[in-house]
């Protein structure tokens, strides 16, 4: 599993474009499960288990990330762009880029000499940003890119101990998690949802659900994690190594009670997501049709939406066993 | 890839500050193949020399330490608290990954607050608020200890045409400059010594030129460095163009005749150059030399960059290729020996 995250994380999807990490996990799965893409570019498929499940199960993760979209070029050659999804203007100052997964560039940043003591205090909007390819004028950047292009910030995959830092672990961690489920969990049939453009508005789980009309949902994803220096402890959120975190509200959901209960109490290392902050896929898909009973898990990441976010690797195993744990008692009526 | 550009990666990929020698072993190593090189006895710092005939020494000077920080604290969960080892853009910082130095090297990443515990606008005023998580957790304290050196951890890429990006290019870009010249100038019989001078402290405040500068004791010098490339958010008052050559620095702290000297031979040669007109002290090692001992005749040429002190430095090798060529000419004529 760990071996596929690293595969997944350096891969370059953001959304709307996430034919990399589509293509990678189509491969994984193929022999494993039926699937089909749907228009938008979900994949949806049917894992037959050993039994069949007393309501129909789906669990989702999302393929994109967050990353940038080329808006203009200007006439010294310069990239002017737009984020895509959420990222705050100071984790993408002076960094590496990769553009259409081939051309590299930086984003640029004013030499902290001629910066003003004021400029110095706070971050630009992010409109006063630029990439920089190296190009000397905008014929020449012009034959490296187009407008419309995607770009990403860079990162290696490292493993620490039992850490990993790398870009993209929200939500390739959902991904990887998901594919072993299809290629090693038997007992019931689930439907597994690998879906699109969840950072510019979980767009992807509206279809997929509609199309599924499931009557359970686990989403697989990240969240923010804050247990770092300085923070106080009523605002970490959810902690690193301490489990896969289980969450009773956030900005899109109030999650179903009965299986929030269930999944705290199953025995397996998790936690509570002690903030009412963020959101994901649930936000659509427990509002989908006539409603679905849904429960989210996600693994705590810190500096998430950056290209050093962290994860704990016991995190990840602890969102696989409790995945496979809430798939059974939901297929088997202990929790409904 | 040409020898500039592959020294530059090996170079850029490497790491030096204060107890961290990386990039000099591979600079003395290299420099060894094309002369004498001599440790000075001062941290990282050491020279090259190829002698000439007469007593006369013409003194070229880089720096290759690089910015970065020193750690100052160790906390119990793994998060360090660090000072900045020259003028670091806290901005740049939150969620960059770094190499920590300790008794192994250790990944690592400044932190970065969620934005639902900013109040307000984020402000960055302190360096010791923005910690670096080692993902060690009490693990950290066996492996490093305060004092230890962080670096950035990014490693050089090209880009377009002839332009490259990484970190330290500030100021590898100038040892490059150094060692491609005594690759040039090992076989040329010389009139006067000609000694490439590798310093390091250059970001703590030319630290490293002072006591090396008056150990060699040169009769004349230039130092290679970099200078503000222009950008959107730099304007060409305050930069030189990337690809259009070295820059020749024009300032009342440097000697006239050089600098006379090193416009003629680009100018008369074709060689593309700029140049950079200071009303004063340069910045550069160029201000500590002229001042080293009774006094030294010194002149500057300095590759425009882009984003300096960051991890995300940008230079054309063109401009390398520029100063290389205006410094080869300019010691082949004979220095300003003769004026």
């Amino acid at each position: 599993m760990f071996d596929t995250l690293k595969d997944l994380c350096l891969l370059d999807a953001t959304s709307g474009d996430e034919f990399a990490v589509s293509d990678y996990i189509i491969e994984k799965i193929a022999g494993h499960c039926d699937y089909k893409t749907d228009n938008l570019g979900n994949i949806i498929c049917f894992k037959k288990g050993k039994s069949a499940p007393s309501s129909k199960i789906m669990v989702d993760a999302h393929t994109d990330e967050i990353g940038l979209i080329v808006k203009s070029v200007t006439p010294d050659g310069y990239l002017k762009f737009s984020t895509v999804g959420g990222i705050d203007t100071s984790v993408m100052m002076a960094r590496r880029v990769m553009i259409n997964g081939s051309v590299p560039g930086v984003i640029g940043c004013k030499p902290v000499h001629l910066a003003s003591s004021d400029e110095k205090k706070k971050c630009p909007g992010a409109d006063s940003l630029y990439i920089d390819i190296g190009a000397c004028s905008k014929e020449e950047a012009e034959r490296a890119v187009s407008i419309g292009d995607r770009a990403v910030m860079v990162s290696d995959y490292t493993v620490a101990d039992e850490k990993i830092i790398s870009k993209a672990l929200d939500d390739r961690i959902g991904c990887a998690v998901l594919i072993d489920l299809i290629k090693t969990y038997d007992k019931y049939d689930f439907y597994a949802v690998f879906s699109v453009q969840e950072e510019v508005g979980a767009r992807g789980a509206k279809v997929a659900t509609f199309a599924l009309a499931p009557d359970s949902a686990i989403v697989l994803e990240g969240t923010t994690a804050a247990d770092i220096a300085g923070v106080p402890e009523d605002k970490t959120v959810c902690k690193l190594g301490k489990g896969v975190a289980v969450s009773f509200m956030d900005r899109g959901t109030v999650y179903y009670k009965n299986y929030y209960d269930y999944a705290l109490n199953s025995g397996i290392e998790c936690q509570t997501k002690s903030a009412v902050a963020g959101g994901n896929n649930s936000g659509t898909i427990h509002l989908s049709r006539g409603g679905v009973k849904t429960v989210a898990l996600s693994v705590p990441c810190r500096y998430i939406h950056s290209a050093g976010s962290v994860a704990d690797k016991n995190d990840i195993l602890s969102a696989r066993r409790l995945a496979e744990y809430m798939i059974t008692a939901i297929a088997e009526g202990k929790v409904k | 890839m040409s020898y500039i550009k592959d020294m530059l990666f090996a170079l850029s990929g490497a790491y030096a500050s204060g107890s961290v020698d990386e990039a000099s072993v591979i600079a003395q190593k290299e420099m060894s193949k094309y002369c004498e090189v001599i440790k000075s006895g001062q941290n990282m710092g050491f020279f090259g020399m190829i002698k000439g005939k007469n007593d006369y020494t013409v003194m070229l000077d880089a720096h290759i330490d690089e910015v970065a920080f020193i750690v100052t604290d160790i906390d119990e969960s793994g998060f360090l608290t660090v000072s900045a080892v020259g003028g670091i853009d806290l901005r740049t910082l939150p969620a960059k990954q770094v190499i920590v130095h300790g008794s192994q090297k250790v990944k690592g990443v400044f932190i970065s607050t969620p934005p639902h515990l900013s109040e307000g606008e984020r402000q960055f005023s302190d360096i010791s608020e923005l910690k670096i998580d080692t993902c060690l957790g009490a693990k950290a304290g066996e492996i490093i200890s305060k004092g230890d050196i962080v670096t950035y951890a990014a490693k050089p890429a090209s880009l377009l045409g002839t332009r490259v990006t990484g970190k330290a290019l500030d100021d590898r870009a100038g040892v490059v400059v150094l060692l491609e010249l005594a690759r040039r100038l090992k076989e040329e019989s010389l009139d006067f010594n000609v000694v490439f001078s590798i310093v390091d402290g250059e970001e703590l405040g030319m630290r490293g030129a002072v006591p090396q500068t008056f150990s060699i004791s040169p009769d004349e010098a230039i130092a290679v460095d970099v200078t503000f490339g222009t950008a959107p958010d730099v304007s060409e008052n305050e930069g030189g163009y990337l690809g259009k050559g070295a820059m020749i620095g024009v300032s009342p702290v440097l000697n006239r005749h050089i600098t006379d000297k090193l416009n003629t031979v680009a100018y008369d040669n074709g060689i593309s150059f700029q140049n950079e007109i200071m009303g004063g002290k340069t910045g550069t090692d160029g201000d500590v030399i002229s001042l080293s001992g009774c006094g030294v005749k010194t002149g500057l040429v300095s590759i425009p960059l882009r984003n300096m002190h960051t991890d995300c430095e940008v230079i054309d090798i063109a401009d390398i290729e520029s100063a290389c060529d205006i410094l080869q000419k300019y010691i082949l004529s004979g220095g300003v020996f003769d004026v």
